[in-house]
């Protein structure tokens, strides 16, 4: 169970979204930069020995 | 209002260009985490789910067809009618991506109950997201968060989209839907 701050983030930002219309920049700095890292890192693990391999099996697809 | 190219994440864009194809070949709607995303909640995601009606091989072989075409691969095969008869067929779902791409993913999948079709029927765009996509009715969202799905982020999800759509949602709509998951998904 979270406690009770993390809460109270969720509804704070739930509010702050609901009240400005330019959330929208806030958060796509947050996803975009979260995909992109990813993206970056499986980059690596592809250069990697059997690197492919590798990928898929953290992604479970073998 | 949809939302100009620049302010449209990563997620947005590909789940946009993927529904473009999907539409052409039948109704969808997208579900799940996604929904509370599109709405700002502020917590990563690498797929997005999303419901398709059911539809026959040869219909399939054609959808899948198109999305090869603009780009987009499916992770479990190449092969549509492996796709269609060892996943979709036996209620698995499978998962795209653009073509040379780990993520983000979509998990498409077919509907199998009634509760599924009901929503695909019902579905309809959320002006709040900006987005040029189908989504259930908030109200069946929020229900499938707290009565089915229920994991903390479910719950959270749930949360965050009530705030948002505090002064409209309609609570009587929200119960009677949980009864009918009862129904259909829990007995």
């Amino acid at each position: 169970m979270r406690d009770k701050t993390h809460n109270e983030q969720i509804e704070r930002w739930a509010r702050y979204v609901k009240e400005n219309p330019n959330w929208k920049k806030e958060q796509k700095l947050f996803l975009d930069s979260q995909l992109i890292n990813s993206k970056n890192k499986f980059k690596k693990i592809l250069s990697l020995p059997d690197g492919e391999n590798k990928l898929k099996r953290i992604r479970n697809l073998n | 209002m949809k939302r100009g190219i620049n302010e449209r994440t990563i997620l947005d864009k590909f789940a946009e260009d993927f529904c473009e194809v999907i539409e052409k070949h039948a109704k969808y709607i997208i579900c799940s985490g996604f929904v509370a995303i599109s709405h700002g909640r502020s917590r990563g995601t690498e797929d997005i789910d999303i419901l398709i009606e059911k539809i026959n091989f040869e219909k399939f072989k054609k959808l899948h067809e198109d999305l090869v075409k603009n780009n987009f691969e499916c992770m479990q095969s190449k092969n549509s009618k492996i796709i269609f008869k060892e996943y979709l067929e036996n209620g698995n779902s499978v998962r795209y991506t653009r073509e040379k791409e780990y993520l983000p993913e979509m998990e498409l999948k077919f509907a199998k109950d009634e509760i599924d079709s009901e929503q695909i029927k019902s579905r309809m765009k959320l002006p709040f997201t900006g987005l040029d996509l189908y989504f259930p009715r908030i109200e069946e969202s929020i229900a499938f968060k707290e009565e089915y799905l229920k994991s903390q982020k479910d719950l959270e999800d749930a949360r965050h989209l009530r705030i948002i759509y505090e002064d409209t949602l309609d609570e009587n709509y929200i119960e009677k839907f949980k009864e009918k998951i009862r129904k259909v998904k829990l007995k």
